[in-house]
């Protein structure tokens, strides 16, 4: 059985091999910081050491607040705590204790183009390392999530998410990590979350322990106005936002908003559907004053509604 | 820039080249095998004698006493099935034919996560059909119920059993056996040549002595 393979005639595979052999190299050494993260009943998921004592996951695969273990890549088993998780960007945060690894390798998502080869790598069947190849497939600007979140750039992968995948690395070429891979955020397609927004929910939820929200305390649905309405209001769309649900204390009650409203413009932008209000409401805008321009009695009005943090339900 | 450009375009075609000529290396050396119920695939594995050739296939492809094959030139033979394994779902079977090619065994022990990885066979019925993709996990696996296992990150079917999983110098590393969570599971090819050892062959001795 002893068959030299040197006697193989055709093996000149130059530049498949050194493919072959970057990838292997990438998953290498990005591994190290790949963790296995128990925290949901049967499968594993996976996490990220983004800071020597910090893992970040996907929010989803986070199924209890309490007795978290997580695998290191060099096989210990350590207790970690739930620093903060924001359910509209599916990113969680957990802290370790004595934890003195070495941190990823962070890259930046914005150098990715459509095509380049990317892997995904997770820890979950047995705390080994597992990957899977695929290549960048969509890319585009920022994004809201249907639960609100922002996500810097709009990241869609052609590669198998496997079970317990999501909370995995996406790795370059060269084995920098350049995003968290979560299947979700959009009915299981395979995205990858930026890393500038990893960082920035991340450095979030380590201070705060969740990600502040603008609040209006409104209920609103899409409404069709008339064409003469449209026309006389002199609105781009015919489409707009009618109250239904006024929360007691809230901000737009204290500035006077009833229940039967029409919501037309908000800080000077006509609002067609409530992702234009979820626009107006990120972190920034909270504390502001924002003009609300609606419709009541067939007549336009102004409402001054000073932006609140929207109250937290979990707990 | 340019000539940035042009070098990558010659490195892709060069890429593009040399898995079509490990493709093409593993195709001649890829049989199907015509077993109990349906088929798969099997891996011309070595010369044992003058007048005699080790093909290897999966348990579970080769049920019966003997399998049919068809050799990558068309050709249609019998085998014998000299042996089974059905706890690492290995068979060998031999067939009295002389100047078949043989594939180039790798070593399974060097294999590392993320290295490339080819696989040819015949899933749903499909001849010499090739699957790209990278080792995703070796070891004690979870998935498969051996001692040792690869496990690739490339998309197979019924058909694909028995057949080879190779490296990008196109050796083979292992012998395509199932497919679990979206995952190919191999055995690794040094399982296959103690099973063979097991079997009191030494096919490589054989190969000189001829």
């Amino acid at each position: 059985m002893q068959r030299a393979s040197s006697e193989n005639p055709g093996e000149s595979a130059g530049a498949l091999l050194a493919l072959s052999n970057d990838l292997a190299g990438a998953v290498e050494r990005a591994g190290r910081a790949v963790v296995a993260i128990y925290a949901r009943p049967r499968v594993p998921s996976s996490g990220i050491l983004w800071r020597p004592d910090v893992v970040v996951a996907a929010d989803h695969t986070i199924k209890r607040d309490e007795e978290i273990t997580v695998t290191l890549p060099d096989g210990r088993s350590v207790p970690a705590s739930l620093a903060g998780r924001d359910l509209s960007t599916d990113l969680a945060v957990l802290k370790l204790q004595n934890a003195d690894l070495p941190a990823a390798e962070i890259g930046d998502t914005a150098s990715l183009r459509v095509g380049h080869l990317v892997l995904a790598l997770g820890r979950s069947g047995g705390d080994s390392l597992g990957a899977s190849l695929g290549v960048i497939s969509t890319l585009s600007g920022a994004w809201r999530t249907w639960r609100g979140g922002h996500i810097d750039q709009f990241v869609r992968l052609d590669l198998a998410i496997y079970t317990g995948f999501s909370g995995s690395a996406l790795v370059d070429a060269s084995g920098r990590v350049v995003g968290l891979n979560t299947s979700g955020l959009a009915r299981g397609m395979a995205l990858a979350i930026p890393t500038s927004t990893v960082n920035g929910v991340a450095e979030e939820l380590l201070v705060k322990g969740h990600i502040a929200r603008g609040y209006l305390g409104l209920g609103m649905q899409p409404v069709v106005l008339s064409h003469a309405l449209q026309k006389k209001l002199g609105l781009p769309s015919n489409s707009a936002l009618i109250i239904v649900s006024v929360e007691p204390d809230g901000p737009a009650e204290k500035a006077g908003a009833l229940i039967g409203d029409v919501l037309v413009a908000l800080d000077g932008t006509p609002v067609s559907d409530t992702d234009d209000v979820q626009a107006k409401l990120g972190r920034e805008y909270i504390g502001k004053e924002l003009t609300a321009s609606i419709l009541r009695g067939g007549a336009v009005a102004e409402l001054v509604i000073q932006v609140g943090e929207r109250p937290r339900k979990d707990k | 820039m340019a000539s940035a450009d042009r070098f990558a375009s010659q490195a892709s075609s060069a890429l593009a080249a040399e898995i079509a000529a490990v493709v093409e290396r593993l195709r001649r050396v890829t049989v199907q095998v015509r077993g109990g119920r349906g088929g798969g695939a099997g891996v011309l594995w070595c010369s044992d004698g003058p007048r005699s050739h080790w093909i290897i296939t999966n348990a579970h492809v080769a049920r019966g006493p003997r399998a049919g094959l068809v050799l990558p030139d068309g050709r249609f033979l019998y085998a014998e099935v000299r042996a089974t394994d059905p706890q690492r779902d290995l068979a060998a079977l031999s067939v009295p034919a002389a100047g078949l090619p043989a594939a180039d065994i790798g070593d399974s022990g060097g294999i590392r996560v993320g290295e490339l990885v080819l696989a040819v066979g015949n899933p749903w019925g499909l001849v010499g059909a090739v699957a790209a993709g990278i080792v995703h996990a070796v070891g004690p696996i979870y998935a498969c119920n051996r001692p040792s296992c690869i496990q690739a990150d490339v998309r197979l079917a019924p058909g694909n059993s028995g057949g080879p999983l190779a490296d990008a110098r196109g050796r083979v590393i292992g012998i395509n056996s199932m497919v679990a969570g979206g995952l190919a599971l191999a055995i690794p090819s040094n399982e296959v040549e103690r099973f063979l050892r097991g079997l009191g062959r030494q096919c490589g001795d054989a190969t000189e002595a001829a």
